[in-house]
C-alpha cells in the first residue's frame, strides 16, 4: 500500500459509506443511459425502411414460389421447375460461366496488377485510374463493344474477309455462344479483382522484395514465395465477389442476344416478363438468391479475415 | 523492383499492353468510333457522321437521358441518406465505448449483413420482388416512375452503406472524444465534427451510387413504365432492333453524363477534404 | 444536475476506481487525490493503467467499481460532455475542417456560451499560448509544436477546473519538448487554480513539471510523493528503477551495515530489521570509480561512451552495477578488475516487504 492510498482510505467516512451503498447500481442505473436514446433505437428507422422495400418483397417472392397458379400451398412449382430441361441447362450454364469467368479474372487480374504494382512504368497511375472509371460503367457496354469487334459484320470478320478475299461471313462467330458471354464477363469483371489486389500490393514492403532478389531469388520465385502469400486474401475476396456478380449478371447476357445462352437471371426475366409465369420465376429467383447470398456470406467471411 | 533488366522490363510492359489495350481500352474506343459511323463492315468505320448524336439528343432519347439523370439523382440521394443513417447506427451499436455489450455488437453485425445483402441478391430478382410486392394493394406502384427509383435506391443503398461504414471505421475516435471533452453533446458532435469529417466519403459514395444507377439495366427491365424509360433500356431497344450505331451514340452519351457527374462530385470532394 | 458543472470546479479524486475489459483488469482500485491547483503526474510504462485512469476522469471508460470525483462532485455516471474538463491528447485531435480560432471556439459554442463573449475568450486563450497570430490558419498549416499550443488553447478556452494531459509532448521532437515543458510550467503559474493530471512515461517530464508524482505499474498505483521524495528516497524497487534507473542490489541486513555477496557496505539501516534480506538502491551517477567509503570490487562487463559521461557496467558478486562517471580519458578494458564506491548517504535500503515483487 502506498502512502497516498493509506491517506485516502481514512478519508471521509460518510462519503465512503454512501459509495458502498450505491455500488451495485453503478453499471446500469446511470443518467447517461436513461437520458439518452439507446443506440438500437437509431437503427430502427433505416431498418424499417429496408424491411418494407427489400426484405418484405423478398419474402413475398419466397411465398409466391410455393403458391402455384392452381392455388393452395405446395412445392409443386419447385418440382416442375427442377424437372424442366431449360432450368437445368440454365443452372449448368450459369455455374460454369461464373466459375470460368472468375478463374479468368483471377489469372488476368493478378498478372496485370503485378505489372502495375511491381514493374512500374510512367502512366501506371493513369492506368489504375482508368480501371476505376471502367468500374463505373455498366456491364452491357462491353457486349455492345464486342458486337462491333467480333460481330458477324464486325471489325475482326471484316479484316479477315478483306485479307483473304473470301466472300460471306468471317470465322469469328462465337459471340452468340457462351464463349462470347465468358469473354465479356472476364473483360468487365477483371478490374474488380485488380482493385483489391492493387490495394494489397501497396501494403507489401518493397524492401522485402529487394531482400529476396538480393538473396538470388528469381522474379517468378519472388512472386510465388513473397507476393502470392500476401495477395492470397485479396485474391480470395476479389474472386468470390466476382463469382457472385457473374452468377447475377444479366446485362451482358441480354445484350448478346443469343437464344441458346440462358442463365438463371435471364430465366427469371423471361419467365416473368415474357411468359408471365410468376411462380416459376419466383422459384428460379429463390434458387438464384440461395446460391448468391450463400456465396456472398462466404465472401464476407473471407474478406473480413483478409481485412479488406 | 521485380524485373531488373531493361530487356525484361520492356518485355513485361509489352505483354501488359498487348493484354490491357485490346481488353479494356479497345471496347470503349470502339463504341466511340461506332457512334460516329455511318457504315462499318471493314477494319474501320466509314461514312463518318454526327447524325446518331443528333438523334440521341432529341425526342425520346433526350427524355431517356433526363429520366436516367433524375432516377440516378433520386436513388442516390435516398441511398445516401438511408445508407449513412444505417451506417452511423450500426457503428454506434458496434462501438459505443468499451462497455459495448456482446448483444449490441451482434445487432450491429446483423445490420451490416442486412444492408449489404442487396449486393448479393441478383438485380433481376430485386426487380421481380419489387414488382411482386408493389403490384397489389395496399401499395400499388406498378407502372410509375417511383417503382424504378425505388428499385435503384434499394440496389445502390448497399454500396452507400459499405463506403460510409468503411469511412466511419477509419474516422479517428479522438476527434469525437475531443469534442465531447469540450462539452459537445452527441448530436452536436455528429453535426459539427463527424459529418463534416465524413463529407469526402459521403460525396464519393454519392458519385458511386449515381454511376451505378445510371447504368442499371437488370431491375429496370422488369419495372420501367413506357413513360419512364431510362437510357440503358433505350440503348438495349436500339441495339435489339439493329440500330447499333444509334445504340453506340446513346452509350457514349451515357458514359459522358456519368463521367461528368463523377468529375463534378470529385471536385466537391477535393474542396471538402481537409487533409 | 441541470446546471451541469461550474467551470471552475477543481480537484480530482479517485475512490477505489477499477477498470476492466472482460477479465483483464487494466486499473486496479486506484485511490488518488489531486488537490485544487496541483499538478499530478501519472508516471509509468505503457500498459501500466495511467492512460486508463485519465480516461476514467474524462468519462471515456466506465469504471466497473469505484467513483470519480471532480471538484468534490461525483461524476462517475456523467457522460464526458457534462464533466467540465479540458483535455489534450498525444495527437492533439484538432478538428481538421476548422480554423484555429474555430477550433478554440468549439467548446464555447458547444456549451452555448453567450455569443458576444466568445471572440474575447478565444483571443485570451490564443494569447496565453502565443498562437494569436495563427487564428485564421487551418491545423494542417501548423507545425507539431504549434498544433500542440492550439490544442492547449482549445482545452483552456472553456476554463476548465481540471486539465487532463495525455502524453502531450510525446509527438514532439526532443528540442521542442523541453521548450513546451517550460511553457506548460508557465501556463500553470498563470492558472494557479487548475488541477492538472499529466500522464507520461517520461520521468524527466514528470520530475520537471509535477508537484507530486503517482507511479503506476501493472494497473496499480505503486508509489506517490513529491519528485524529491521519489527520487531521493524511493519506497519501492519499481519506483527506484523507473525513476532514475537505479542500481538494485539484493543484500542481507546487519546492524548499521549490509552485506553484498560477502562485502560489507555501510548504509543507514534504520527501519529495516537486522538479519532479513533487502534491496540496496544506488543511483548510477552517485557511483564512482576507484576506492572510497563503500568499495565494491568487480569486473568490467561493458563500457558505453555517452559523450559527457561514460557508463561502466561491472559485475559485482554476480550482480550488474551501473556507474555513470565523467568522461574518462582511458576507459577501463573489458574484463579488467575495477573498484566502485558510493557514499553511505547516497544509498537507500528497501526492505523486501516494500518491494512490489
Amino acid at each position: 500500500m502506498s502512502r497516498s492510498a493509506e491517506r485516502l482510505s481514512d478519508g471521509d467516512p460518510v462519503v465512503s459509506a454512501a459509495v458502498e451503498g450505491r455500488e451495485p447500481a453503478l453499471r446500469d442505473d446511470c443518467p447517461q443511459r436513461t437520458r439518452q436514446v439507446p443506440a438500437f433505437v437509431w437503427a430502427l428507422p433505416p431498418l424499417a425502411l429496408l424491411g418494407l422495400v427489400f426484405l418484405y418483397p423478398l419474402a413475398l417472392v419466397v411465398r409466391q414460389s410455393v403458391r402455384p397458379d392452381t392455388g393452395g400451398t405446395s412445392l409443386e412449382p419447385y418440382a416442375d421447375v427442377f424437372a424442366s430441361a431449360s432450368f437445368r441447362e440454365a443452372l449448368g450454364t450459369t455455374v460454369w460461366l461464373a466459375v470460368g469467368a472468375t478463374v479468368g479474372c483471377l489469372v488476368l487480374g493478378f498478372a496485370l496488377a503485378l505489372v502495375i504494382a511491381f514493374v512500374p512504368f510512367p502512366g501506371g497511375k493513369a492506368v489504375a485510374r482508368f480501371i476505376d472509371v471502367f468500374l463505373s460503367f455498366p456491364s452491357f457496354l462491353i457486349t455492345l463493344a464486342l458486337l462491333f469487334i467480333y460481330g458477324t459484320k464486325g471489325m475482326a470478320n471484316g479484316l479477315w474477309t478483306d485479307a483473304t478475299g473470301t466472300a460471306g461471313d468471317g470465322p469469328f462467330q462465337f459471340l452468340t455462344t457462351p464463349w462470347g458471354v465468358l469473354i465479356a464477363e472476364i473483360t468487365y469483371f477483371t478490374p474488380f479483382v485488380m482493385r483489391p489486389l492493387l490495394a494489397a500490393f501497396s501494403q507489401i514492403d518493397t524492401a522485402q522484395l529487394e531482400v529476396a532478389s538480393s538473396l538470388g531469388a528469381r522474379p517468378l520465385r519472388v512472386v510465388r514465395k513473397v507476393i502470392l502469400p500476401e495477395a492470397l486474401p485479396a485474391l480470395a475476396a476479389g474472386g468470390s465477389l466476382v463469382l457472385v456478380m457473374c452468377l447475377n449478371e444479366f446485362g451482358i447476357v441480354l445484350f448478346t442476344g443469343a437464344k441458346d445462352v440462358t442463365t438463371l437471371p435471364m430465366l427469371v426475366y423471361s419467365k416473368a416478363m415474357l411468359e408471365s409465369d410468376y411462380p416459376a420465376a419466383c422459384v428460379v429467383a429463390v434458387v438464384n438468391i440461395a446460391i448468391s447470398v450463400g456465396l456472398y456470406g462466404l465472401y464476407r467471411v473471407v474478406s473480413r479475415r483478409a481485412g479488406a | 523492383m521485380l524485373v531488373h533488366s531493361r530487356k525484361g522490363k520492356w518485355a513485361t510492359w509489352t505483354v501488359f499492353f498487348v493484354l490491357f489495350l485490346p481488353l479494356f481500352a479497345l471496347p470503349l474506343l470502339v463504341i466511340v468510333a461506332a457512334s460516329f459511323a455511318g457504315h462499318w463492315s471493314g477494319a474501320f468505320p466509314s461514312d463518318l457522321t454526327a447524325e446518331h448524336y443528333s438523334a440521341a439528343t432529341r425526342g425520346e432519347s433526350l427524355q431517356a437521358l433526363t429520366t436516367s439523370l433524375l432516377t440516378a439523382l433520386g436513388a442516390s440521394l435516398i441511398a445516401l441518406a438511408a445508407g449513412t443513417w444505417a451506417a452511423l447506427a450500426a457503428a454506434a451499436l458496434k462501438r459505443r465505448g468499451e462497455g459495448t455489450s456482446r448483444l449490441s455488437r451482434g445487432c450491429g453485425r446483423i445490420l451490416d449483413a442486412l444492408f449489404i445483402m442487396p449486393v448479393a441478391v441478383p438485380s433481376v430478382v430485386v426487380g421481380l420482388a419489387v414488382l411482386v410486392a408493389f403490384s397489389k394493394p395496399p401499395v400499388i406502384l406498378n407502372g410509375t416512375s417511383t417503382i424504378v427509383v425505388l428499385a435503384h435506391a434499394i440496389l445502390v443503398t448497399a454500396f452507400a452503406y459499405q463506403s460510409v461504414s468503411a469511412a466511419i471505421l477509419r474516422l479517428d475516435p479522438a476527434y469525437e472524444q475531443a469534442a465531447a471533452s469540450l462539452g459537445a453533446r452527441p448530436a452536436y458532435v455528429l453535426w459539427r465534427v463527424k459529418l463534416p469529417l465524413l463529407l469526402p466519403s459521403l460525396t464519393a459514395a454519392a458519385g458511386l451510387c449515381f454511376a451505378l444507377s445510371m447504368g442499371e439495366l437488370s431491375a429496370t427491365m422488369m419495372l420501367y413504365p413506357p413513360d419512364w424509360t431510362p437510357l440503358p433500356v433505350r440503348i438495349y431497344a436500339a441495339t435489339d432492333r439493329g440500330a447499333t450505331f444509334t445504340g453506340a451514340a446513346l452509350a457514349v452519351v451515357l458514359m459522358g453524363a456519368t463521367l461528368l457527374v463523377l468529375f463534378a462530385v470529385s471536385r466537391i470532394r477535393t474542396r471538402a477534404s481537409y487533409r | 444536475m441541470s446546471s451541469g458543472i461550474r467551470t471552475m470546479d477543481s480537484g480530482i479524486r479517485f475512490d477505489s476506481v477499477s477498470v476492466a475489459y472482460g477479465k483483464s483488469v487494466v486499473l486496479d482500485s486506484l485511490d488518488l487525490t489531486v488537490e485544487p491547483g496541483e499538478v499530478m503526474a501519472l508516471l509509468g510504462p505503457s500498459g501500466s493503467g495511467k492512460t486508463t485512469a485519465l480516461r476514467a476522469v474524462a468519462g471515456f471508460v466506465r469504471p466497473v467499481s469505484g467513483r470519480v470525483f471532480i471538484g468534490g462532485r461525483d461524476v462517475t455516471a456523467l457522460p464526458p460532455h457534462r464533466r467540465g474538463i479540458g483535455m489534450v491528447v498525444q495527437q492533439y485531435a484538432l478538428f481538421p475542417h476548422l480554423r484555429v480560432e474555430e477550433n478554440v471556439a468549439f467548446g464555447l459554442k458547444a456549451r452555448k456560451t453567450a455569443r458576444a463573449d466568445i471572440p474575447g475568450r478565444v483571443a485570451d486563450a490564443l494569447e496565453m499560448t502565443g498562437m494569436a497570430a495563427y487564428a485564421k490558419r487551418y491545423p494542417r498549416e501548423l507545425s507539431g509544436g504549434q498544433q500542440q499550443r492550439v490544442a492547449i488553447a482549445r482545452a483552456l478556452a472553456i476554463r476548465p477546473g481540471v486539465l487532463l494531459l495525455d502524453e502531450p509532448l510525446s509527438a514532439l521532437d526532443a528540442q521542442l519538448r523541453s521548450g513546451m515543458l517550460a511553457e506548460l510550467a508557465r501556463l500553470h503559474r498563470e492558472l494557479p487554480d487548475v488541477s492538472i493530471l499529466y500522464v507520461t512515461h517520461d520521468q524527466v517530464e514528470a520530475l520537471t513539471l509535477a508537484d507530486r508524482i503517482a507511479v503506476m505499474d501493472r494497473a496499480r498505483l505503486r508509489d506517490c510523493g513529491t519528485p524529491q521524495e521519489l527520487y531521493r528516497a524511493p519506497r519501492t524497487a519499481f519506483t527506484a528503477s523507473f525513476v532514475g534507473n537505479a542500481n538494485l542490489l539484493p543484500v542481507s541486513v546487519g546492524v548499521g551495515s549490509v552485506s553484498l555477496g560477502g562485502a560489507e557496505v555501510k548504509v543507514d539501516t534504520s527501519g529495516v530489521a537486522a538479519g532479513v534480506s533487502a534491496t540496496l538502491c544506488v543511483r548510477p551517477h552517485l557511483v564512482g570509480l576507484g576506492p572510497g567509503p563503500n568499495s565494491l570490487s568487480g569486473t568490467v562487463t561493458e563500457v558505453q561512451w555517452r559523450g559527457a559521461t561514460h557508463r561502466v557496467l561491472a559485475s559485482v558478486a554476480g550482480h550488474s552495477v551501473k556507474a555513470d562517471v565523467r568522461e574518462l580519458r582511458e576507459p577501463p578494458a573489458l574484463g579488467s578488475a575495477v573498484t566502485l564506491h558510493f557514499a553511505p548517504e547516497d544509498a537507500v535500503l528497501l526492505a523486501a516487504g516494500v518491494s512490489d515483487e
